[in-house]
């Protein structure tokens, strides 16, 4: 499975160039928000960012989880760079662990304050997890399968894992499947009161305990085919859920999804090797319960570019081989790693 | 081939197989005011009247409905036991599961500023794929579906695919979701919820009735059940799924999005719309739903199919749709005969044909489910049946 095109939205911006630019120019704080008078931190995708007329006309009434994700989708088609796209043969599956929350509070608000029969129908209708696969498919003009798929860690991998199966099958010719996150501010009082607030806003995923986490949002979407394109960024080899190391190849480098949503991340330490550099962008975009997909980006764009960029927190206490430099070299496997709260583990496999 | 080698169903028209067919047989339509939590919408709700002690989960009405029905369907495939030397992947689908929606969490947070993360916790535990994974201690994918009203047949689908293409040997597939106050007050003020019980393809229809329930089926790979020493009857032949690419909440008028799952679904199972012997509609009794389904399945199978809609037992059970009429379609295709399409009285003259009026025999070895969705999605389930004297 190939992944041919690439669309990200993120706190730092918008397409595959913001993502190579932030990688390249690193760490920046996040924005500071109070919360019912406590400051914390969250990475937020700036609603300039997701401002498109043209391509949002018919989404007024949608949320920003809609919007982030559309323009996503929209650039993973775009930047595929294919014309003539049947849209009738290309699938769509959203992964999302939290989904509409947002406009989920703001129903309930509707029902708090005006009563069962008094709520908004396009608040109800916008609050269903998915909302954001169906604008998608309706802006994009996409006839094919839709699917909307929840998990709390693992929600893209299994997203991969099913498109996978839908282009061996021939269910379809292309799948855009990706992952979409919003931030709220009852999310941000749930992280800040069960998780551990990074200090500074810094994320710090090779500290691994205890982890501190900074929540952000954003999505992300990958045009996934049987067939290398010119523009593909490389293949996705392998997707293994509960997997053994022993089930995967050394890599030229390990992606590790370490975001502070684990109290404790040490099995990320455990399962590096001396021999192979790490890496960890979610500094760059914030922690995520589908953060994978953004790390996933991140190491798509480094075997298209055959390129390794520096991790954004440099912090390195255990003395761990990581990527401490933004420099060219020959990059044919990478592994994005992450682990769940039970320990169990997915690996993406992606090669040149 | 992908047999079904269990059934398992819960909602008011049962609490698992043979008391809903006892339902279905009788004509019974269990529906009353909500007694479930407190609102002054007066929509009449088919609710699950009872749910033994030792399945009740606190605050997680849809988890224990869905283990009603897991255990149910896995009795039958013999699967009562650990599970942890087989591979199986865990596939449900969903609506209510899925959503941090508790009205005291987010009333207290919203009014003082803090709230108990028991109710987090709750919701971060109840996954409902991965919950049931766990509690069955299946090894193997686990996804949950969230497509809204085609959840339920979209995960069986899902499954379909992962046993296609070796990712497990068994799945447990279908639907769960509880009858709750926020999507009532949804749907209500969506305009779309009758107060009077629902008359799917009815021509004085008013709306549906929301339900409750789980309906799942075991789903295995023929080297499997063979493997295990077990037979069935009963297989599952295609899945097809399309987007309507058009609205929000309201099909597409022309019902090409579903015309082309329901094509798909037959071209996975090789048969042509001729060797269709019942469908058992979406039929939410709804003006658009009924009005686009109802001319979709004309145009495709012509004006004498049996079809019929079995909300009028349930009522619309939502993520769980899709599963309980699935188990609903294998159980009749099992038994040789339909129920009557409760709450269907009156032909409506732009609908080109009528669901059954009364219990009705059905010859043939193939039926067809079919699942609209808010959001424009269409799904539909081919299940076959093996004639007794091919079945060896």
């Amino acid at each position: 499975m190939n992944i041919n095109g690439i669309g990200i939205v993120f706190t730092r911006g918008r397409g595959i160039e913001s993502l190579d630019k932030a990688l390249q120019e690193g760490w920046q704080a996040p924005a500071e928000r109070e919360i019912k008078g406590r400051k914390t931190f969250a990475y937020i995708v700036d609603q300039h960012t997701i401002s498109d007329r043209t391509l949002l006309k018919n989404m007024r009434r949608a949320d920003k989880l809609s919007k982030m994700a559309v323009v996503a989708a929209s650039d993973a088609l775009e930047s595929s760079g294919i014309k003539d796209l049947n849209r009738k043969r290309i699938g769509i599956i959203t992964a999302t662990a939290l989904g509409a929350h947002v406009t989920t509070f703001n129903f309930l608000d509707d029902i708090l304050q005006y009563g069962d029969a008094g709520v908004s129908p396009t608040t109800f209708s916008n609050s269903v997890h998915n909302a954001v696969a169906s604008y998608i498919s309706s802006a994009l003009g996409i006839e094919g399968p839709t699917l909307t798929v929840t998990q709390f860690f693992f929600a893209f991998h299994s997203a991969l894992q099913l498109a996978q199966a839908w282009l061996l099958e021939g269910r379809c010719d292309y799948v855009l499947a990706g992952a979409v996150e919003q931030y709220g501010d009852v999310l941000g009082y749930i992280h800040d009161t069960k998780l551990v607030p990074a200090p500074g806003g810094r994320i710090r995923p090779f500290h691994f305990k205890p982890a501190c986490q900074v929540p952000g949002e954003g999505s992300v979407f990958f045009l996934l085919g049987n067939k290398k394109q010119d523009n593909s960024f490389c293949e996705i080899h392998n997707v293994l859920l509960n997997a053994d190391e022993k089930d995967t190849p050394q890599a030229d480098l390990d992606i590790i999804d370490a975001d502070g949503l684990l109290e404790d991340e040490t099995v990320y330490k455990n399962c590096l090797s001396s021999a192979v550099p790490a890496a960890s962008y979610s500094p760059l975009f914030g922690s995520m319960l589908s953060g994978s997909a953004f790390n996933c980006a991140a190491g798509a764009l480094m075997l298209r570019n055959q390129k390794v960029y520096a991790n954004p927190a440099a912090d390195n206490a255990r003395g761990l081989n990581i990527v401490t430099d933004t420099v060219s070299c020959n990059i044919e496997l990478i592994r994005c790693i992450r682990y769940n709260c039970l320990g169990e583990k997915a690996i993406i496999q992606l090669g040149a | 081939m992908i047999r079904i080698t269990g059934i398992g169903a819960v909602s008011a028209a049962g609490g698992n197989v043979p008391e809903t067919l006892e339902s279905f047989r009788s004509g019974m339509r269990n529906a009353g005011p909500v007694t479930l939590f407190d609102t002054p919408l007066e929509y009449p709700v088919f609710e699950v009247k009872q749910i033994p002690e030792k399945y009740f989960l606190e605050g997680q009405r849809t988890l224990s409905l869905a283990i009603i029905a897991v255990e149910e369907a896995l009795g039958e495939a013999g699967l009562e036991n650990d599970l942890s030397g087989l591979r199986i992947g865990v596939c449900l689908g969903t609506t209510v599961a899925c959503q941090l929606n508790d009205l005291d969490f987010y009333q207290s947070y919203h009014s003082t500023g803090t709230a108990s993360m028991t109710p987090v916790e709750r919701y971060l535990k109840g996954n409902l794929a991965e919950f049931v994974s766990r509690k069955f201690k299946a090894k193997g994918p686990v996804l949950t579906i969230v497509n809204a009203c085609s959840s339920g047949t979209d995960s069986i689908g899902v499954a379909l695919s992962w046993l296609n293409n070796g990712f497990c040997d068994i799945a447990i597939a279908g639907g769960s979701d509880e009858l709750n106050r926020i999507p009532l007050c949804g749907f209500g003020s969506l305009g779309i919820v009758s107060s009077e019980l629902c008359a799917p393809f009815d021509s004085a229809r008013k709306g549906l009735n929301l339900g409750e329930g789980a309906g799942v089926m075991i789903l295995e790979r023929k080297e499997s059940a063979e493997r295990r020493g077990r037979f069935s009857d009963l297989y599952l032949s295609g899945y097809g799924s399309a987007s309507d690419s058009y609205h929000l909440t309201a099909p597409r008028p022309d019902g090409a999005g579903l015309e082309r799952a329901i094509m798909k679904a037959l071209s996975d199972s090789g048969i042509s719309p001729g060797e269709i012997s019942f469908v058992n509609a979406h039929g939410t009794a709804t003006q658009d739903n009924d009005l686009v389904e109802g001319n979709t399945l004309g145009r495709i199978f012509g004006t004498e199919l049996k079809m019929l809609s079995t909300k009028g037992y349930t009522g619309h059970t939502l993520g769980a749709a899709g599963g309980l009429e699935a188990v609903f379609s294998a159980a009749a295709l099992r038994e040789g005969w339909i129920p009557a399409s409760a709450g269907f009285n009156n032909k409506d003259e732009n609908i080109p044909l009528m669901p059954v009026r009364e219990k009705t025999e059905i010859r043939g070895t193939y039926a067809l489910s079919t699942s609209l969705a808010f959001g424009g999605n269409n799904a539909a389930i081919v299940i076959g049946r093996i004639c007794d004297d091919k079945k060896h």
